[in-house]
């Protein structure tokens, strides 16, 4: 290979443009210790760093602590780790005449325990039962009282949504607040493939979409879902429905059914 | 400040400690070239809040693989630029795809529901009034071949076919055009050929 072949390959490994055939020519000579590469590869490598270094900017010093918050997490973890494995190991490496003892006296226990659940289990049931029915009641009376709430509030908005082409006479509206959330209601939905739901996202300008809940609808293809307060609402100013798994995904995949714009 | 080329300070030092997990010492490595890379994430993705968290994860991935740094293919502040590079080339796509495959329907949405025009004032408004760049001082060809290599992150091939140019004059460009630079950046400006 020539000189100048030598610092094509050079210029274009310092840009990271080469395609992987001559990435894979010029890595073989660095590796073989060629003479001229690696000099080639340093004077190109100060020019694009260079350019890089035209427009260098401090970031936040919040960057810097979220990094060494996460090792410091990272460690805490291994360390963890490490220890539960040791502590283990101990406990099996020392028998000790007292296991046998207690095992014996926790058998009989447990049998007692046994007898004792027995009796108990029909009260426990009817118990549980009381106790989900009022926590049902609990949570529909909170909803209610919220979605009152979102309706006496002045800052609350009405977002109209109109429907795509998987369903261009389906309709939606959505009241919302930046901080307290809000109430979707949509109607003309066909109902929702087994396994499928419909998934609400909140979008700020040209950011990700973030997820804000999934529903599904009844026969008649209506359907409502109570937006929980999200971080950064403030800046939401588009939402949309796509059909999605039922148990909602991170990002949209599927097709969209409804948009609209505060 | 230790004198340039005190081993344990140089960088290659810093990063075969911080594949020992040395915090000190990936802290350091951080505070010298974060601002290096954040500058060039900034100018390929023109977002402050998405290069800030590319930052994040550019910095996150050599605390995990500094053993991987091999210095036989180049040194670490062009490890760091490259890393940065690619990362913030691949955001950069995957916003592009999201905007064409969501953005795009809710604007249209938007605009057949007949309410208040979306006002997105766009990307473009914000990619104007880039610094001044020793790209400036190049030959208009050889300076959109480093662009597209570098900003855009496309192959020489792929470089090629977009500007349907043979491969060969791609790579000519661009080792004419970083020569070019060299001169430039080190003040020995050459009379353009």
């Amino acid at each position: 290979m020539n000189r100048d072949e030598i610092a094509e390959l050079a210029a274009g490994y310092a840009l990271g443009a080469l395609d992987a055939e001559d990435r894979a020519r010029f890595e073989a000579l660095l590796a073989a210790g060629d003479a001229e590469a690696p000099a080639a590869l340093r004077d190109f490598e100060g020019v694009v760093t260079g350019l890089a270094a035209e427009t260098a900017a401090t970031p936040l010093p919040a960057v810097k602590a979220a990094l060494m918050a996460r090792i410091d997490a990272q460690g805490r973890s291994r360390e963890a780790v490490v220890r539960t494995l040791s502590s283990v190991k101990a406990d099996r490496s020392r028998p000790s005449t007292w296991t046998l003892v207690l095992s014996g006296a926790m058998a009989a226990g447990i049998v007692a325990i046994a007898v004792g659940l027995a009796v108990s289990a029909a009260y426990d049931r009817r118990l549980t039962q009381l106790a989900q029915e009022a926590a049902a009641l609990k949570q529909e009376a909170e909803r209610q009282q919220s979605v009152v709430a979102l309706l006496r509030d002045p800052a609350t908005q009405v977002v109209a949504f109109s429907g795509l082409e998987p369903a261009p006479g389906a309709k939606a509206r959505m009241l919302w607040h930046a901080t307290a959330g809000g109430l979707l209601v949509a109607q003309g939905l066909p109902p929702a493939p087994e396994g499928k739901a419909y998934e609400l996202w909140a979008v700020a300008g040209k950011g990700t979409p973030v997820p804000a809940g999934v529903f599904t609808v009844d026969a008649k293809g209506v359907g409502s879902l109570r937006v929980a307060p999200m971080q950064a609402a403030g800046a939401v100013d588009t939402f949309a429905v796509t059909l999605e798994p039922a148990a909602g995904v991170r990002a949209p995949t599927g097709a969209m059914y409804l948009a609209g714009k505060l | 400040m230790q004198p340039a080329g005190t081993p344990p300070d140089a960088p290659a030092a810093l990063l075969a400690r911080i594949a020992q997990g040395d915090r000190e010492a990936f802290g350091r490595f951080y505070d010298a070239f974060a601002g290096l890379a954040l500058g060039l994430i900034r100018r390929i993705l023109r977002d402050p809040a998405a290069s800030e968290k590319v930052l994040q994860e550019v910095f996150w991935q050599i605390w995990q693989e500094a053993a991987r740094y091999d210095p036989r293919r180049g040194s670490p502040e062009a490890w760091v630029v490259m890393r940065s590079k690619t990362r913030a080339i691949d955001r950069l796509r995957a916003i592009r795809r999201r905007e064409k495959t969501f953005v795009a329907p809710v604007d249209e949405s938007v605009a057949r529901s007949s309410e208040t025009p979306g006002e997105n004032p766009g990307v473009a408004a914000e990619t104007k009034g880039l610094v001044r760049s020793a790209l400036d001082g190049l030959p208009e060809p050889q300076r959109r071949v480093v662009e597209l290599a570098f900003f855009e992150g496309l192959t020489q091939s792929e470089i090629a076919s977009r500007l349907g140019k043979p491969l060969g004059t791609v790579k000519t460009r661009a080792r004419l055009g970083l020569d070019r630079l060299r001169s430039l950046m080190t003040g020995k400006v050459r009379a353009e050929p």
